[in-house]
């Protein structure tokens, strides 16, 4: 099926006022969770998991979409009014934006970061749409060396890009690639790391280990360190809609941030954080108006905000196409589909191709709901910020509880809970990135498989992990990836540490 | 927070001495895939303890560690042990009462035990919430398919 009659057929489904409605619920809690602190895409999503049983597939993704697009448009709402980020894609928004929202623009800035989000995320959106097929078709050609390959490269660049320290980011992925060995060894039937205790024997489950990290890590957090700033709104009265000054100050920022966001949200070691920094230094450099950088600037708020929202939609591509997540809500994502049973990758193309394309035109119908939220609603949003916090981090693990409890009712699961939501604490006191855990513990047991195939196929012989032209240059990436930034380190500690050797250490 | 956390790095180490001491059980090999299930699971141990002990040096030489920004979180991030406490307790509550007390019991004591820790004082107000909220949360998720258990296990209902 080529790309057009796909996303008409896709159009079919998501217009069917009972996918609408889900569309609606999706949008709507995505921009709640987006405004509120402590909760954000991933972790709803997955408190959601137990209740999708029930919901047909189709539907359940429509929702999760809507809340994955959503999601971003309230991180920006907040940024802008209230100098809160809810979520790393909109801290750049937040530098200029609450400046402009200072000076009364607030309006203006809102209205920019909204339009420009639309427009990035129905680019983007587009990029899915004429991308996403041929990938597909590609990755039949895939062999299992170049999954390994793929993999491998995922892994290495989320540990080495998340978070500031690479050692800390590379023991997050291997915690999570040890939790992923738990369980029954599905090729020969032997129990791994079990401890001798049957629940485990399943393996440990994504939804415990993320709620736990998220929800619970996060309230161990907030708890021990609580202080509350009192949410100072900033006035919108005086900031009339965009001028049409702003206007064409903003739609270049727009498409350029679109260009940064998708192909880089569509790396595996893509996010939103690069694409959103790069798009504000490139629109620092480009403007005309280089002093109005850092007390409100237009440009600053549109192109980063662009960014974030086609980096949104860059990371459904390997998502959908490879099977391969590249963010904590990609991970979920993934958890969600074999839920159902169903493997992303070339397959879903053709098995659930009312599925997908239901999907794809759903982030076209999200979006624009997402604008009609937004825009005039803004300031209802903010509101939301004014829920007391005991009651606010309170529901939240109760939510927590039923998410975790409801799974299975498993007594081990909870036992968990407590020590994985400790771990969380600990990794945010100490800094170590969450993200590679969630990575390595749904992709490593996927990553095993390949390897183990390749293996069988190149009977043995570890020249097959480079034997294919794609796989030798994954690995060559990989294996650059690790040695370049220690070879500079190196070379720059030496430079530093040769003068001053009497005053170091 | 400690100038030099070494005990992270043992956790880590400790850990992937696990892992290693578990996954040496398993065969590392076979003829067939070449690879035996205990392969995976003693590389990743293995490399846990290596990252352990890179990370004991790393604290050795002095890294520093910034904790991570979050909303709500005051600027010097000076940690309040009480309050700490009180949220560690209310996640571990379940493990002790989820069986026997049931789910809303339950819910109901995290409630006012996380309301406490931030700091809410009207203690009567926080209980009739969390009873509110937890029999709400479970009367929906129940309607919508989820199996949370009885409303009183001890009680047989």
């Amino acid at each position: 099926m080529d790309a057009i009659t796909g996303l008409m057929n896709g159009f079919s489904v998501a217009l069917q006022p009972q996918n609408l409605m889900w569309a609606f619920v999706g949008t709507f809690l995505g921009t709640a969770i987006g405004v509120l602190p402590g909760i954000g895409p991933a972790l709803t999503i997955a408190l959601l998991l137990p209740v999708t049983v029930y919901i047909e597939p189709t539907a359940a993704f429509i929702m999760f979409a809507g809340i994955f697009y959503g999601a971003m448009y309230g991180g920006s709402t907040t940024s802008i009014l209230l100098n809160t980020p809810g979520e790393s894609g909109a801290m750049m928004t937040a530098l200029e934006g609450n400046k402009m929202a200072r000076q009364g623009r607030g309006a203006a800035a809102l209205c920019t970061a909204a339009i420009g989000s639309f427009v990035a995320g129905t680019i983007g959106t587009l990029g899915i749409t004429f991308l996403a097929p041929p990938i597909a078709e590609l990755a039949f050609i895939f062999k299992p060396q170049d999954y390994f390959a793929l993999m491998l490269l995922a892994f290495l660049s989320v540990s080495v890009v998340m978070g500031t320290s690479k050692v800390r980011g590379f023991i997050a992925l291997f915690i999570g690639l040890s939790m992923g060995v738990v369980g029954i060894d599905k090729q020969t039937g032997l129990q791994r790391l079990t401890f001798g205790i049957p629940d485990l024997m399943d393996g440990v489950e994504m939804t415990v280990v993320l709620v736990s990290l998220f929800a619970i890590g996060e309230t161990l957090y907030v708890a021990s360190r609580f202080g509350l700033q009192k949410p100072n709104l900033n006035p919108l009265a005086g900031g009339i809609w965009m001028t049409k000054e702003d206007w064409k100050r903003s739609w270049k920022p727009w498409l350029r941030g679109a260009g940064f966001g998708f192909p880089i949200g569509a790396l595996p070691a893509g996010g939103a954080e690069i694409p959103t920094f790069l798009s504000y230094t490139v629109e620092r450099k480009l403007t005309k108006h280089p002093e109005e950088f850092g007390h409100g600037a237009i440009e600053g708020v549109a192109g980063p905000e662009a960014a974030n929202n086609a980096a949104a939609a860059g990371v459904l591509v390997p998502l959908l196409t490879l099977g391969l997540p590249t963010s904590a809500t990609a991970a979920i994502l993934l958890a969600a589909f074999q839920n159902y049973g169903l493997q992303p990758g070339p397959l879903l193309f053709i098995n659930s191709a009312d599925l997908v394309w239901g999907l794809i035109a759903s982030l076209y119908v999200g979006n624009l709901m997402l604008l009609i939220l937004n825009l005039p609603l803004a300031g209802l949003w903010v509101r939301l910020l004014f829920i007391p916090r005991p009651y606010l981090y309170a529901g939240i693990l109760i939510f927590s509880l039923v998410g975790i409890w409801g799974v299975a009712n498993s007594w081990v699961d909870l036992a968990m809970m407590f020590g994985v939501g400790l771990l969380g604490y600990t990794m945010r006191v100490y800094d170590f990135p969450i993200a590679p855990v969630l990575i390595g513990l749904i992709l490593g047991p996927m990553a095993e498989v390949q390897m183990r195939r390749a293996l069988a196929v190149g009977q043995g012989d570890p020249m097959v992990f480079v034997s294919t032209p794609l796989s030798a240059v994954l690995v060559a990436i990989s294996v650059l990836i690790i040695v370049v930034p220690a070879m500079l380190h190196w070379r720059r500690t030496r430079k530093i540490a040769m003068p001053d050797e009497t005053a170091g250490v | 927070m400690t100038e030099r956390p070494y005990w992270l790095a043992a956790g880590t180490v400790g850990w992937g001495a696990i892992v290693f001491w578990k996954a040496a059980e398993l065969p590392q090999f076979d003829q067939y895939a070449h690879v035996g299930p205990g392969f995976m699971p003693s590389a990743v141990g293995f490399g846990l303890v290596l990252l352990g002990l890179m990370l004991a040096l790393q604290i050795y030489r002095g890294v520093p560690f910034e904790e991570q920004g979050a909303e709500d979180v005051n600027e010097d991030h000076k940690v309040n042990y009480m309050a700490l406490g009180l949220a560690t307790l209310a996640c571990a509550l379940p493990m002790l009462t989820m069986k026997p007390l049931g789910f809303v019991v339950t819910c109901t004591g995290c409630f006012v035990l996380i309301a406490a820790a931030f700091k809410s004082r009207r203690w009567h107000l926080d209980i009739v919430l969390g009873l509110g909220f937890s029999l709400l949360c479970w009367w929906l998720f129940r309607k919508l398919g989820v199996q949370l258990g009885g409303l009183l296990p001890m009680m047989g209902v």
